[in-house]
């Protein structure tokens, strides 16, 4: 056993009601968590005579990460949505001290045999099935917007806000974001925040839980189309669900290039999905407001990558080229719904 | 003759993906390279074009500003984007090109969100224009690899 697979089988032992034997192998990092660090092992331990081997996900906090989240939340609305019409793997431990592994982690059940990469979804046996995983997603992120933040007991974890504030606060927040990391002058971005201070949009039409990351490479499928969990909770907070519907659409998903939302539906077969299932109503001049607030959100995101692998907080190339790639096609999705690049 | 300093990133690109990529384990260290490679393409794209795309941009940004000077109505910014337009590269040297661009787009915000509170015709021309060299920027950063 490695020192940290030693360190974390010490943590689980007194954990496992009364285990025996307790082993941690096969601790393997898994590439794209750039906001924790994602580890998959293997736990085996003796219990009541029988010998029991389980697959799970270690999520540590990094020193620097491409988002800076609280890993109470992303903890939280696992367990809030375990078990309900929106599939997430089991969250089963967390530690907020950082003596047992030097940094603060949690500790979730591995769902495997199931793919969640770009990569795979556009190429055989995926291919065939976008529109089905699409159908999926969009009715998954239905429910998420229809779920009720208080009978899953997330109000109180998380901050409250009104309905009328919500777009204020994320704009507030995203902002600060690009003031304090922005590494360069973002004059389209810039031009944008003043469009959404000038365009508010109407209040949002209930206050719920919005998992705020909820785009293709963030939910596993599998070989059927079936979405078989939702991913990556760590930006979730209570807010208007129309800003995942926004988030989701946007054009930096499409990486298939062939104009289908998340590169998996017609944007507007994926709006009537997502009304259908959340009974709320998508109207248009709130859902450009929120694309557009996607567009602030997004360069927040790779701004502040770039910022981390800059000063060298963070390492991981991808921080680097995200800052590259995805900084230049948010601009350029941020003209195209403005209407100023076709 | 000798190999180009981008036929070189090329084949540097061709080899992480293909040779080298493939070899390592764990998946994250595999992972890990083939990110790097897609980041030594993305240089080799922008190797070729990094001065001259900047003297464009510049030299774009200071006709704006020449065209829009007489429409600010802040006499001090006006004075500012005067002598933004009247400005010159110093150097053909990327770091000092990027230092004088940045300055151009730092501009380029003060100048946009002041016109954006004014009426008027020749307002609306100047807003109009700075949209399409809005546009035009991120023709010139766009790689081949990014998805829009």
């Amino acid at each position: 056993m490695s020192d940290l697979a030693r360190r974390l089988a010490a943590y689980l032992a007194p954990r496992l009601g009364g285990a025996r034997d307790v082993e941690v192998s096969g601790l393997d990092r898994i590439h794209g968590g750039a906001s924790r660090e994602t580890s998959r092992f293997v736990l085996r331990y003796e219990q009541d005579g029988r010998r029991v081997e389980r697959r799970l996900i270690l999520r540590r906090d990094p020193p620097g990460s491409l988002i800076e989240t609280d890993r109470r939340v992303e903890y939280a609305a696992y367990r809030a949505f375990h078990g309900t019409a929106v599939p997430v793997p089991e969250a089963l431990w967390l530690e907020e001290d950082p003596a047992p592994l030097d940094f603060p982690f949690f500790v979730m059940e591995e769902l495997t045999g199931f793919e969640s990469s770009v990569q795979a979804l556009l190429a055989p046996p995926y291919l065939e099935h976008r529109a089905k995983i699409g159908r999926r997603k969009w009715t998954i992120l239905g429910e998420i917007a229809k779920a009720d933040p208080e009978k899953l007991g997330l109000v109180g974890l998380l901050a409250p806000v009104a309905a009328d504030e919500c777009w204020r606060r994320e704009l507030a927040h995203w902002e600060r974001v690009l003031d304090e990391d922005e590494l360069e002058p973002q004059p389209v971005i810039r031009a944008v925040i003043r469009w959404l201070r000038r365009n508010p949009p109407p209040p949002a039409q209930k206050v719920g839980v919005v998992h705020a990351d909820y785009r293709t490479g963030n939910f596993l499928f599998d070989r059927q189309g079936e979405v078989r969990a939702v991913l990556d909770w760590e930006m979730a907070h209570l807010g208007d669900p129309l800003e995942d519907l926004a988030w989701g659409l946007g054009a930096v998903w499409q990486w298939s290039r062939d104009g289908l939302a998340g590169s998996l539906l017609p944007k507007a077969e994926a709006i009537r999905i997502w009304e259908a299932a959340s009974g709320l109503r998508a109207e248009p001049r709130a859902l450009l407001w929120w694309e557009l607030f996607s567009c602030v959100k997004g360069q927040g995101i790779w701004v502040s990558g770039g910022r981390e692998f800059q000063a060298g907080s963070n390492h991981d190339s991808v921080l680097c080229l995200s800052s590259w790639m995805m900084g230049n096609s948010q601009d350029r999705a941020a003209l195209m719904l403005l209407g100023h690049l076709t | 003759m000798k190999p180009e300093a981008s036929h070189a990133l090329e084949r540097l690109m061709q080899a992480l993906l293909a040779e080298v990529a493939p070899a390592l384990q764990p998946a994250y260290r595999q992972a890990s390279v083939a990110i790097q490679a897609m980041m030594v393409g993305a240089i080799r794209e922008e190797l070729d074009r990094a001065a001259a795309r900047r003297v464009d941009e510049n030299r774009a940004l200071r006709r704006l500003f020449a065209e829009a000077a007489p429409v600010v109505e802040d006499a001090a910014l006006r004075e500012r984007v005067g002598a933004a337009a009247a400005s010159a590269d110093a150097s053909l040297l990327v770091p000092e090109l990027e230092a004088g661009n940045r300055a151009l787009r730092s501009l380029l915000i003060e100048l946009h969100a002041h016109v954006e509170t004014l009426a008027g015709d020749a307002a609306r021309r100047v807003e109009a224009a700075i949209w399409r060299e809005l546009a035009a920027s991120t023709e010139r950063r766009k790689l081949a690899l990014g998805p829009c």
